[in-house]
C-alpha cells in the first residue's frame, strides 16, 4: 500500500457505479456486435474464475505473494473496461497483468522467466519472442493512465482483526472471501474498506462449522451456508436492529458497525454479489472457458 | 501482509456442470447479429480510439530543446499547448524492442507521483506514448537544484535560506511519509528548484511503499555518501528513518558546503560515519551486531558517539537548536533517529531566525535548465559524472530489487 486512498488515482478514476460500469461495457460491445455474437464467452465471473486459475497457475513456481494476483485481477478488470475483450489475446494480457502487478507489488520477476512459464502453460497462444510482453505492457500501463497503485481491502482486514477481535479462523475466511471477491465487479465498484468489512461480517455470521480449511477461496466452506437463507435472515436482521438480536458475536460487531459509519447499504449490497458469484460458481467449467476463449483467440488470429 | 502472502493455495473449484446460461448475461440483450460493420473494421475502428485518446493528450505538448540525457531518459522543456505553460517531458528510453520490459525506475517514478500531490514533491501533469516512448510530463523547475547553490562559491546564504529550504524538504519527505513512500534517494541534486524558490522532491525512481512487515528490501539503495549506517550495515528491514538520516546529510552539507561525510568505497563511508558520529556499539545502537553486514570494530578503535558539543561546534551557523535538530537526524540507530513529523515538529522552525520567503532565497540562473535535464535524467543513485566516483551506479541485482 503506498499513498492515501481518499486522495488516490482509485478512488478518483477507477471507482465505477453499476450503472457507468455496464454502460461502458456496453459501449465497447456496441463497437463490434458481429465479434460479440460471433464469439460468446462465459459469464463475466465464470471467465474471471478461469482467469484467477490461470494466474495462480502462472504465479505457483514464482512463489508470488497473493496481493500481486490481487493486483493483477485489478488491471485485468481496468483493461477490459477500456477494450473489448474479443480484440485481446486473454493468455498474453493476462500474462502481463501478473508480470506488471509483480513489479509493482515489489516482487519483480524476470521478463523472460514470465514468458517461460506462460509458454509452459499455455503454448499456444504466447510465443517465445519477449517483445511482445514488453509491448503489452506498455498498452496496459497506456490503457490504465499509468495508475497503477491498487488499494487492497488485505491490510483493513489485518488492522481491523485486533480492534473488533477476530480469532485467526475467522480471519483466514474473510482472507479468502476477499480472495473471492476479484472475481466479480466489486473492486471497481466499492471502496477496500468496504470489501473488507463484508468479508469480516460474512466470515462472522456464516463462520462454518469445520474450521481450518478455506483453501485460497471461501466458496466451498461459504456457498451453502448463504445459500440455505437463515444466515441471511439473521444478517438482515442483525444489519436492520441493533436492539439486541441475535447471536452476542454479530450483537457486538453490529454495534461496531453502527458507530463507525461505515455505509451499511453498500456493505449489504456486496454481500449480495458475493452470493450471486457462489450462486453463478456452481456452473463454472474450466474446459468450457478455455474452449471459448482458444475459439475466439485462434479464429481471430488474436494470438499473432 | 501479515497474513499468509502465497498465493500457491488454489481455489478448491471441482464443480463441472452443464453449462447452460454461459452467454454473458448482458450479451444477450443484444439482438444476435446486428450491424453491417464487418468484424475487421470495427477492430480498428477501436484500437484507433484508444490511441486516439492518447494522441489528443501527447498533441497538447510541444517538445522543446534537450535540456539533458542519462543512461535511461532524455529530458527535453516543452510547452503544454492549452495553456502555453512550461513543462519538462521526460522520455524513457525503451530499451532494445521492449526486450527487458519497462524499466523499474520508469515505473516507480509514474506509480508514485501518479498519486502524490505536494508543493515540495515535484508535480505529474501528464503520461503519455509516443513513437513507442513513454514519455512522462513533470513540472518545469528552472531554478537549477540545491547542490548548484551549495556548490556555487559566488552564493551566498545564510541561517534564514537554510531554514527555508530545509523546512521545505522537510515537509516534502514527510508527506511521503505519511503516504507510506519511502523516497530512498535524497541528495542535494535532487532537490530541485522551482521559478519561485520553492524546493520539490525530485526523481521517485527507487521509491517504493512501506515494506509489510517481516517483508525484505534491498539494502541497495540511496547514493552513498547520503545513506544511513543501516543500509551499509546490509539491514532488509528499515523505515523513514532512512530518508530521514539522508535528510541530515543535506542539512549538514548545507551548513559546510561540502558533503559532510564523502567514503569512497561502503566500507570507507562506514569508517567517515564513524569518525563523524561515533561507532555503532551494541550500547549504543542494540542489534546493531545482528545485522548482515555489520563490521565488528576491535575495542582500541570505538570512537565514542558525538555529543552535542561536537555538533555545536561543527555547525555554528545552524545555532544551537539546529545543531540539536541536526543531531537528532544523525543518530546511529534508526529507532532514535527523529521521525520526518518530529522533525517538523521541532522548536528549530519558530525560533529566530525566522526562514526567509521563498521568493527571496538566493537563486541561480544561469544554465539551471540544463541541470534539471541532467537531474531528471540520470538513474537514481548515480552521482554526477563530475563525482569522484563516476560509475558507482547503483548495482541493483535483480532479485534483491524490492
Amino acid at each position: 500500500m503506498a499513498a492515501n486512498y481518499w486522495a488516490s488515482t482509485q478512488r478518483r478514476y477507477w471507482l465505477f457505479s453499476r450503472e457507468k460500469l455496464a454502460e461502458v461495457r456496453e459501449r465497447l460491445r456496441d463497437r463490434d456486435k458481429v465479434t460479440h455474437s460471433q464469439f460468446p464467452l462465459p459469464d463475466q465471473r465464470l471467465l474471471n474464475v478461469y482467469f484467477n486459475q490461470q494466474l495462480i497457475k502462472l504465479g505457483k513456481r514464482m512463489s508470488t505473494r497473493q496481493q500481486a494476483i490481487a493486483t493483477a485481477q485489478v488491471y485485468l478488470k481496468r483493461f477490459y473496461t477500456k477494450n473489448e475483450i474479443r480484440q485481446t489475446n486473454p493468455y498474453l494480457v493476462l500474462t502481463t497483468a501478473f508480470y506488471l502487478a509483480c513489479k509493482m507489488e515489489e516482487c519483480p520477476q524476470h521478463i523472460r522467466f514470465v514468458v517461460g512459464e506462460a509458454r509452459g502453460l499455455w503454448p499456444e497462444f504466447i510465443t517465445p519472442d519477449v517483445a511482445k510482453l514488453g509491448e503489452c505492457e506498455f498498452a496496459l500501463i497506456s490503457e490504465m493512465s499509468s495508475q497503477l497503485i491498487v488499494h487492497h481491502p488485505y491490510r483493513t482486514l489485518s488492522e481491523l482483526q485486533p480492534e473488533l477481535p477476530l480469532s485467526s479462523d475467522e480471519v483466514a475466511l474473510a482472507w479468502s472471501v476477499i480472495n473471492d471477491h476479484y472475481l466479480t465487479d466489486l473492486p471497481l465498484l466499492h471502496p477496500p474498506h468496504i470489501i473488507a468489512i463484508m468479508a469480516i461480517i460474512v466470515a462472522v455470521v456464516f463462520k462454518p462449522s469445520h474450521p481450518g480449511g478455506f483453501p485460497g477461496s471461501a466458496q466451498t466452506a461459504l456457498a451453502g451456508a448463504m445459500r440455505d437463507g437463515s444466515g441471511m435472515n439473521m444478517l438482515a436482521a442483525a444489519l436492520g436492529d441493533n436492539s439486541g438480536a441475535g447471536p452476542p458475536r454479530i450483537h457486538k460487531l453490529v454495534q461496531w458497525l453502527a458507530e463507525s459509519e461505515v455505509d451499511i447499504k453498500a456493505v449489504i449490497e456486496c454481500t449480495q454479489e458475493l452470493l450471486s458469484l457462489y450462486e453463478v460458481w456452481e456452473q463454472y467449467s474450466e474446459k468450457h472457458c478455455k474452449e471459448l476463449i482458444g475459439r475466439m483467440v485462434k479464429s481471430k488470429n488474436l494470438d499473432k | 501482509m501479515a497474513l499468509s502472502p502465497f498465493a500457491s493455495r488454489s481455489p478448491s473449484v471441482a464443480i463441472s456442470s452443464p453449462n447452460t446460461a454461459l452467454r454473458l448475461k448482458a450479451a444477450a440483450a443484444q439482438p444476435a447479429a446486428g450491424s453491417a460493420m464487418s468484424a475487421v473494421p470495427a477492430a480498428h475502428a477501436h484500437s484507433e480510439l484508444t490511441e486516439q485518446l492518447n494522441d489528443s493528450v501527447a498533441r497538447n505538448y510541444e517538445r522543446g530543446k534537450k535540456l539533458g540525457e542519462g543512461t535511461y531518459a532524455v529530458v527535453y522543456q516543452g510547452r503544454r499547448r492549452d495553456t502555453a505553460a512550461t513543462v519538462a517531458i521526460k522520455k524513457i528510453k525503451v530499451n532494445a524492442d521492449y526486450k527487458d520490459g519497462l524499466a523499474m525506475d520508469a515505473i516507480r517514478e509514474v506509480k508514485y507521483l501518479q498519486e502524490l500531490s505536494h508543493p515540495n514533491v515535484i508535480a505529474l501533469h501528464d503520461v503519455f506514448s509516443k513513437h513507442e516512448n513513454l514519455h512522462i510530463v513533470l513540472e518545469f523547475l528552472p531554478g537549477g537544484d540545491l547542490e548548484m547553490l551549495i556548490k556555487d562559491q559566488d552564493i551566498h546564504y545564510g541561517a534564514a535560506d537554510i531554514k527555508a529550504w530545509m523546512g521545505m524538504l522537510a515537509r516534502g519527505v514527510w508527506f511521503c511519509h505519511e503516504n507510506f513512500v519511502l523516497h530512498r534517494d535524497i541528495k542535494p541534486n535532487n532537490l530541485l528548484i522551482a521559478a519561485d524558490g520553492e524546493v520539490k522532491l525530485a526523481d521517485f525512481g527507487l521509491a517504493r511503499s512501506f515494506a509489510d512487515p517481516y517483508l525484505n528490501m534491498t539494502h541497495q539503495v540511496i547514493t552513498r555518501w547520503y545513506r544511513p549506517p543501516e543500509l551499509l550495515y546490509g539491514a532488509r528491514q528499515y523505515s523513514g528513518a532512512v530518508d530521514v538520516w539522508s535528510m541530515g546529510m543535506v542539512f549538514a552539507e548545507l551548513v559546510l558546503r561540502v558533503p559532510f561525510v564523502a567514503g569512497n568505497t561502503d566500507l570507507d563511508q562506514i569508517s567517515k560515519i564513524c569518525e563523524a558520529f561515533g561507532t555503532p556499539t551494541e550500547e549504543n545502537w542494540p542489534g546493531v551486531t545482528q545485522l548482515p553486514n555489520y563490521i565488528p570494530t576491535d575495542g582500541s578503535h570505538i570512537i565514542p558517539a558525538s555529543g552535542r558539543d561536537f555538533f555545536l561546534r561543527q555547525f555554528p551557523t545552524a545555532g544551537p537548536v539546529g545543531a540539536d535538530l541536526l543531531m537528532s537526524m544523525c543518530a546511529l540507530d534508526p529507532r532514535k533517529r527523529t521521525t520526518a513529523l518530529q522533525v517538523l515538529q521541532h522548536s528549530w522552525w519558530t525560533i529566530d531566525p525566522r526562514p526567509t520567503e521563498k521568493e527571496a532565497l538566493p537563486q541561480k540562473r544561469k544554465s539551471a535548465e540544463k541541470k534539471m535535464g541532467d537531474d531528471l535524467s540520470r538513474r537514481g543513485g548515480e552521482l554526477p559524472d563530475d563525482s569522484p566516483f563516476k560509475n558507482a551506479a547503483r548495482q541493483l541485482d535483480f532479485g534483491a530489487m524490492k
